[in-house]
């Protein structure tokens, strides 16, 4: 599968105007949705030939040496494992917040001209705070994201890559990761809203870090801690937009064509509110190096 | 008919270089026009008061203004157009022919250009509307010279002035669509988001003073006079908050601090794709 990809910086003081235009834009409430991301880099197999040993091999024997090293290192990527989660399950804010925290970031509610409450993933009145906090790591769905690096030299002003997704058990799943060969980086979470238009999937995200401990842990953390003591990687609290297009068939120049222009619409619409640009494609490089 | 002497050889030797570079010029303000991204200038820099060396682009372009082109091709049909009628005995007493040695078999389409008498429709229209604007008297410019030079004059009604009460339509119409255009805005900075994307030294904003691009840092130039002691009271505005100088208008929710993203989009993806800190 190929996705095509624009990308835009939202400063924060846009974060609420920008939400109600998509909302407008979109005919659709604001999806919120909270991801953990844990991002795992495949690491060299020990006793593995790494690079040419001396400079006398003949010609044949070294082009061989170099095909069969590049099929067993070239194809080394990072790639993120995703799973959902829902606010209720990222525990109770440590101060008395707890009581009314349908969404902890003053951004985020759809006040003003909307009546309705967002449609937030869980409703909160239904659950009672005190036992929805608890998140139980071993049912945490799982689903694996690859993502090559940018194609190279397309000449339309869209990040296209190839993509490819696929779920994973549940629960504690480095040992799974270690199995193929996958040893864990880091973990973030990706705070947003989503929208839909037409077939362009609009997801205006941030990234937050837990609480710096001293001690970065070695493996995914079976605790959460409440969204409102997270910190944004962006410390002032931008926003990412991204607009996207899945393509099943990336070969077909035909569908390729029809989901760039989709996508150039959805820019020649939103150009007075924010500048969806290609990305550098070396920033989404996920080749580990 | 007697053969040409050389001196009507060099009338017609002459007419054709003067047709030449006319196609030259022509061509060259189509090229430029084409291809110039940016659009060439509409009229060469006047001397800058401040030194140019903020824009250096300006000055070596400064030959191709579309004026300055505009003005060579008119220059160029001017000297056309006089020799035409200078020598319009010659040139009309003149019948071409192709020579006997002309291989007209395989050049057929070239001789039968050459040789036809008639316009090619296309230019026979070009030609009947440029007679056309020639001959007709233009209201529209009289029109125009009139209001200018005399705007006290009595507005007739066969002239296309607004009479008394479309202009107080006008009035009544523009300053609440006005307001309401004003409100509609966001109102943050003395430029606009395209004109700040666009670089904003490139605004041309006809004023004398320089305006701040006060994204980042809101202070702004203040004159000596509000220094005085009896101020009016002026609802809807207000001094600016955080000990700055400066007014602040009531017009649009005033964002206390805009806060820029820090940390580039690039770093941000790269952070999400491999885990490495900006």
């Amino acid at each position: 599968m190929h996705e095509l990809l624009l990308f835009a910086s939202v400063p924060v003081h846009q974060h609420h105007e920008l939400l109600q235009q998509l909302a407008g834009l979109t005919a659709m409430q604001p999806r919120h949705a909270i991801e953990r991301r844990l991002i795992f880099k495949a690491y060299r197999k020990p006793g593995l030939i790494t690079g040419r040993v001396g400079g006398s091999q003949d010609l044949q024997q070294s082009g061989d040496l170099q095909r069969v090293n590049k099929m067993l290192n070239g194809s080394m990527f990072y790639t993120q494992v995703v799973g959902p989660v829902s606010e209720k399950e990222l525990g109770p804010a440590s101060t008395s917040m707890s009581t009314s925290v349908p969404a902890p970031d003053p951004d985020t509610p759809m006040a003003g001209t909307d009546e309705s409450k967002p449609p937030a993933p869980v409703p909160n009145a239904a659950v009672p705070d005190g036992e929805a906090s608890a998140y139980d790591y071993e049912q945490q769905p799982w689903r694996l994201e690859f993502r090559d690096i940018p194609e190279a030299a397309t000449r339309s002003a869209i990040t296209t890559r190839v993509m490819a997704s696929a779920a994973l058990p549940r629960g504690d799943i480095v040992p799974s990761m270690n199995a193929w060969g996958y040893g864990f980086v880091t973990e973030y979470l990706v705070e947003g809203d989503i929208f839909i238009h037409n077939d362009i999937v609009i997801f205006l995200h941030r990234v937050l870090h837990y609480p710096s401990s001293d001690n970065e842990p070695r493996e995914p953390r079976r605790n959460l801690t409440a969204l409102k003591d997270m910190e944004p990687l962006e410390k002032t609290g931008s926003y990412v937009l991204q607009a996207s297009i899945t393509v099943q068939d990336g070969t077909n120049q035909e569908t390729m064509k029809t989901a760039s222009q989709h996508l150039f619409g959805l820019r020649e619409q939103l150009k007075s509110a924010v500048r969806l640009e290609q990305a550098d494609r070396l920033s989404l490089d996920t080749r580990a190096k | 008919m007697a053969a040409l002497t050389s001196e009507e050889y060099k009338v017609l030797e002459q007419s054709r270089q003067r047709l030449v570079q006319l196609t030259r010029s022509l061509g060259s303000l189509i090229a430029s026009l084409e291809q110039g991204d940016p659009l060439p200038p509409w009229c060469a820099a006047p001397p800058e008061p401040q030194p140019s060396a903020k824009d250096p682009q300006i000055t070596p372009q400064s030959r191709s203004s579309l004026q300055s082109q505009a003005n060579i091709i008119s220059n160029n049909l001017v000297s056309v157009s006089e020799h035409l009628s200078d020598h319009r005995d010659l040139l009309s007493s003149l019948v071409a022919y192709p020579g006997p040695e002309y291989p007209g078999r395989t050049q057929g389409n070239i001789l039968e250009q050459l040789l036809r008498t008639k316009l090619d429709p296309r230019v026979e229209d070009w030609v009947a509307r440029g007679r056309e604007a020639g001959t007709e008297p233009s209201p529209s410019a009289l029109d125009l010279s009139n209001a200018t030079s005399n705007p006290t004059a009595p507005a007739t009604p066969a002239q296309n002035l607004l009479s008394e009460s479309e202009l107080a339509d006008l009035w009544e119409w523009a300053p609440l669509e006005a307001n309401e255009e004003a409100r509609r805005r966001n109102w943050g900075g003395n430029f606009t988001l395209e004109e700040r994307e666009a670089g904003i030294q490139n605004v041309v904003t006809g004023l004398r003073r320089q305006l701040e691009d006060d994204d980042g840092s809101e202070e702004e130039e203040e004159g000596e006079e509000d220094e005085g002691e009896d101020e009016m009271e002026i609802v809807g505005v207000h001094r600016k908050s955080g000990g700055g100088s400066g007014l602040e208008f009531d017009i649009a929710p005033h964002h206390a601090h805009i806060a820029e993203p820090v940390v580039p989009l690039d770093e941000i993806l790269r952070y999400m794709t491999t885990g490495r800190m900006p």
